[in-house]
């Protein structure tokens, strides 16, 4: 709710400014007041536009991770979380990044390359290098929606390669900012009120992109290879030093538990959580700040070969505090899931079983029979919990506010 | 506004893109030319995926309701 009660002109406050709404104003949305005086036999409309009261600004999440990594499946799990099927704005570019759905919106960060396919050639540049993103507009746009002003955003057309004319964003109840550069630019990062960063290792990388490429013509082993190894240096140099910032690191490695294992099938997922971040309570394992290591196969759980294999415990990650929960291995039967979520604390889920059901929900997304989609559902509850205290600590806080 | 690549399948530009690379980095290995162009490869590698994904996920009789509702086979009614 916008705390701004209008009685009279004279009592308006400066942060409210009345207009009649005869040119165009892009930036209305949910929080314009409309009321009409009557005078005589014209009718008059009044505009009333309130800059968004702390209760309803917008939560800004950013999400990094490399292209192929497996972002859109994350954005997937998340937004299911709070309900709802995300979808493309309506009627609008059908190449559009964006994607809605009632209390999120999903912004590619890909729409604030300031050169695009052809520019980035010539200029011998990627798209993992700063220079070929305008991180001036990213900051000035995140911050407009954050403080609940719409904004018009590039689109950035991945089949194109060509920057489309922009669409309108309208302040969400959560924005996620997911791309290469959501923690680059200190000025976007201090926008951010929680961040994520899926680390994929370069072995696990490599098995991904072949199973996503070798389909495709034109490409080969040597090819795929030689984009990864082309892409490194600026992906060492200017993605990766961001994890550092991260509140919550999803790593994905190649498993422990077979020797040598090159496939990337079976793979060991850590989730390595920041402690002291407001709002975000890590979960944990038995007990909170011990080590252990749970194998859960055995009466219980099914497993067939490799097995399950879950480690907990206290560690330090680029001289941060943080609690890492580990899982080597993959589910047979995913409603068994249920058993291992029994066994863990502050999961921020509403009632017993509900990691298991998301789970269940999306069987068919990749990642959901092994630590990635197990850690991706439950940084999903770990958001809506974050979302849930940021807006009730700012419904207290107004109230007081008004009052003094 | 017209596209740089009207009906241009993916796959195609995908093959071109890596032919592209191949020539880029046959003259230098390492000049931030090959390393670019093999970028775009990347870039359009993904849109292909993603333009995979899509098709895979849409179900015949499904988008035949959305345009038909109140056909036989497409009612649905809660209680």
């Amino acid at each position: 709710m916008a705390v701004c009660t209008v009685y009279t002109a004279q009592s308006l406050n400066s942060s409210c400014s009345i207009s009649t709404p005869s040119k165009s104003h892009l930036r209305f949305h949910q929080k314009q007041v409309i009321f009409f005086t009557k005078r005589s036999r014209n009718t008059r409309n009044h505009v009333i536009t309130c800059s968004a009261s702390d209760a309803e600004k917008t939560v800004v999440i950013g999400l990094a991770a490399d292209s192929g990594c497996g972002k859109s499946t994350f954005m997937r799990r998340l937004t299911s979380v709070f309900g709802g099927a995300a979808e493309p704005p309506k009627g609008g570019n059908p190449d559009s990044n964006t994607l809605i759905s009632d209390m999120t919106t999903v912004i590619c960060l890909d729409d604030y390359h300031s050169l695009d396919r052809t520019g980035r050639k010539e200029k011998g540049v990627t798209a993992l290098d700063p220079r070929a993103n305008d991180f001036d507009l990213m900051y000035e746009q995140v911050k407009a929606i954050k403080d609940g002003v719409a904004v018009d955003k590039p689109i950035y057309n991945h089949v194109s390669g060509l920057l489309d004319p922009p669409e309108v964003i309208k302040p969400p109840k959560i924005l996620v900012i997911e791309g290469l550069h959501p923690m680059y630019d200190e000025r976007v990062r201090d926008l951010l009120d929680f961040s994520i960063y899926l680390d994929i290792s370069n072995e696990v990388k490599f098995a991904w992109k072949i199973q996503r490429d070798m389909a495709e013509r034109g490409h080969s082993l040597e090819s795929i290879k030689a984009s990864i190894e082309a892409r490194k240096p600026d992906f060492d140099a200017y993605i990766d030093p961001q994890k550092q910032y991260a509140d919550a690191v999803i790593e994905v490695l190649p498993t422990q538990l077979i020797p040598d294992d090159n496939e990337g099938k079976v793979l060991r997922v850590r989730l390595i959580m920041k402690e002291g971040v407001k709002n975000f309570n890590p979960v944990y394992l038995f007990d909170e700040g011990s080590t252990i290591s749970w194998i859960p196969c055995g009466r219980k759980l099914t497993c067939s070969y490799p097995g399950i294999k879950f480690t907990y415990g206290p560690d330090t990650y680029f001289g941060n505090e943080v609690s890492v929960l580990e899982m080597d291995g993959q589910f047979d039967r995913l409603d068994e899931l249920i058993y291992v979520e029994s066994h863990l604390s502050n999961l921020s889920s509403k009632f017993y079983g509900e990691v298991t059901q998301q789970m269940l929900k999306h069987a068919d997304f990749p990642g959901s029979n092994n630590g990635t989609g197990f850690f991706q559902t439950i940084v999903g509850l770990k958001i809506r919990d974050l979302y849930e205290q940021i807006v009730a600590s700012r419904a207290g806080a107004p109230v007081t506010a008004a009052k003094a | 506004v017209p596209r740089v690549v009207p009906d241009k399948k993916l796959s195609d530009l995908v093959a071109e893109s890596v032919k592209e690379a191949e020539e880029a980095c046959a003259e230098d290995p390492v000049s931030g030319e090959c390393k670019a162009a093999w970028d775009v490869v990347e870039e359009t590698s993904a849109a292909a995926s993603h333009a995979r994904d899509r098709k895979k996920e849409s179900d015949v009789l499904e988008n035949y309701c959305k345009d038909n509702p109140e056909t036989d086979e497409c009612r649905t009614y809660d209680n």
